[in-house]
């Protein structure tokens, strides 16, 4: 069952080189042989869902880090890494995912392990969010860009933005015109841990993580 | 009715995640189990620690974060709230961010300051008060009476006139 709905995914999103991590999904005894953390009891544990879930290996997509002028690949990181997407101009529940994941990055900076984590937020906003946007935001959620491998992302376009992110993992942004003018969206509120060799560790949903979850899981995956 | 079953739910679920050392039951039926926080000096606030709901005492809990817009202006609310109600309600205000990596208590006793805070200032770093409340995202308010039952909660920006209805309620009660 859980071959055929991972099939389908690939096939509905288009994920490039998906196919490559298939002989690893479907484990024995429960686990599974690409993942270190077992697998989660509750949502993002079985059904089809419209982003990458447990077991499953990360869409091999690439985004502009505009600050060093690089392409960042999200699947191939060779370290635990958080991967989210946001947009700078959000009020509500960006700053809370971008909020966790910075509580994280304080602990491996207080703790010691900032160069055994990765951090990849990736904007579906390119029109606004660019590399000046970027570090006037990590200014005001006290985000340190040379700490724990922090690195903010946009894709090239709009068109880029809906085709990577909405098409591989489904976050379903949409514009949503604001009163004075301006625009908001709506959007799914994910974030995901990619362990170093490309496989979907966890898949969090919801407005408010915990980032003392984020601490737990990503610190059995430094072991 | 239906906010009733919800809390009771929602204690039930940080029952399991949160339990500990610091998460516990003042014995009542129906009451939240508290959340000790540590507490900051500043203006209004002492550091040492609070148990959450106060025990015995009408409370209102602020969760909030300096990089919050919309906490700001539940501040200039919760400012005008605490004149009035301040003597029979305990205020108690707190983030969920991490000191160190260029935030210090020194950045949010200026953060207080600036934002004319003049009550219980918390510090919840491993965001506990937060499980323990089921908060989806900041600001949230809650409202505990003095048998620590919740009683009201909000999430996102509360008017004035639904935050001051819902402490004198808890007070009535």
């Amino acid at each position: 069952m859980r071959r055929r709905r991972f099939l389908r995914s690939v096939g509905a999103t288009g994920a490039a080189g998906g196919l490559a991590g298939l002989a690893g999904c479907v484990g024995t005894f429960g686990g599974n042989p690409n993942t270190t953390l077992g697998k989660p009891s509750g949502p993002g544990a079985d059904g089809d869902y419209p982003y990458p879930t447990w077991g499953e290996e990360m869409p091999d997509v690439r985004f502009q880090n505009p600050l060093a002028g690089e392409a960042v690949s999200l699947a191939d990181t060779g370290r635990p890494t958080f991967v989210t997407f946001f947009f700078t101009n959000c009020m509500t529940v960006c700053p809370g995912l971008i909020g966790a994941l910075r509580n994280v990055q304080t602990d491996a900076v207080n703790e010691g392990y900032a160069d055994a984590v990765r951090f990849l937020p990736v904007t579906f906003d390119p029109e606004r969010d660019d590399g000046e946007r970027f570090r006037a935001y990590a200014e005001k959620m006290n985000v340190s860009l040379d700490a724990g491998d922090w690195r903010f992302l946009r894709p090239e376009s709009v068109a880029a933005a809906e085709e990577k992110i909405n098409g591989n993992f489904g976050i379903g942004f949409e514009k949503q015109p604001a009163e004075d003018g301006n625009y908001m969206y709506n959007h799914l509120a994910l974030v995901l841990l990619v362990n170093g060799e490309g496989y979907v560790e966890r898949a969090y949903t919801g407005p408010s993580p915990n980032p003392t979850t984020f601490v737990e899981d990503l610190a059995k995956l430094r072991k | 009715m239906t906010d009733r079953r919800t809390f009771l739910a929602g204690v039930a679920g940080a029952g399991v995640v949160g339990g500990g050392a610091w998460v516990a039951t003042n014995g009542l039926p129906g009451a939240t189990p508290t959340t000790t926080v540590e507490t900051v000096d500043a203006r209004g606030s002492t550091a040492g620690e609070q148990a959450v709901p106060v025990p015995g005492e009408v409370t209102l809990v602020d969760l909030f974060a300096t990089w919050c817009a919309p906490c700001e202006a539940q501040m200039n609310s919760l400012v005008s709230i605490h004149e009035a109600f301040g003597d029979r309600v305990r205020f108690v205000s707190v983030t969920n961010e991490r000191f160190g990596n260029g935030f210090t208590r020194d950045d949010l006793r200026e953060w207080w300051v600036g934002h004319e805070g003049n009550w219980t200032l918390g510090a919840d770093p491993e965001s506990r008060l937060q499980e323990a409340l089921g908060a989806g995202g900041i600001p949230y308010l809650v409202v505990a009476d003095a048998d620590g039952r919740i009683t009201w909660r909000h999430g996102g920006l509360a008017s004035e006139a639904s935050i001051r209805r819902a402490l004198e309620g808890a007070l009535d009660g």
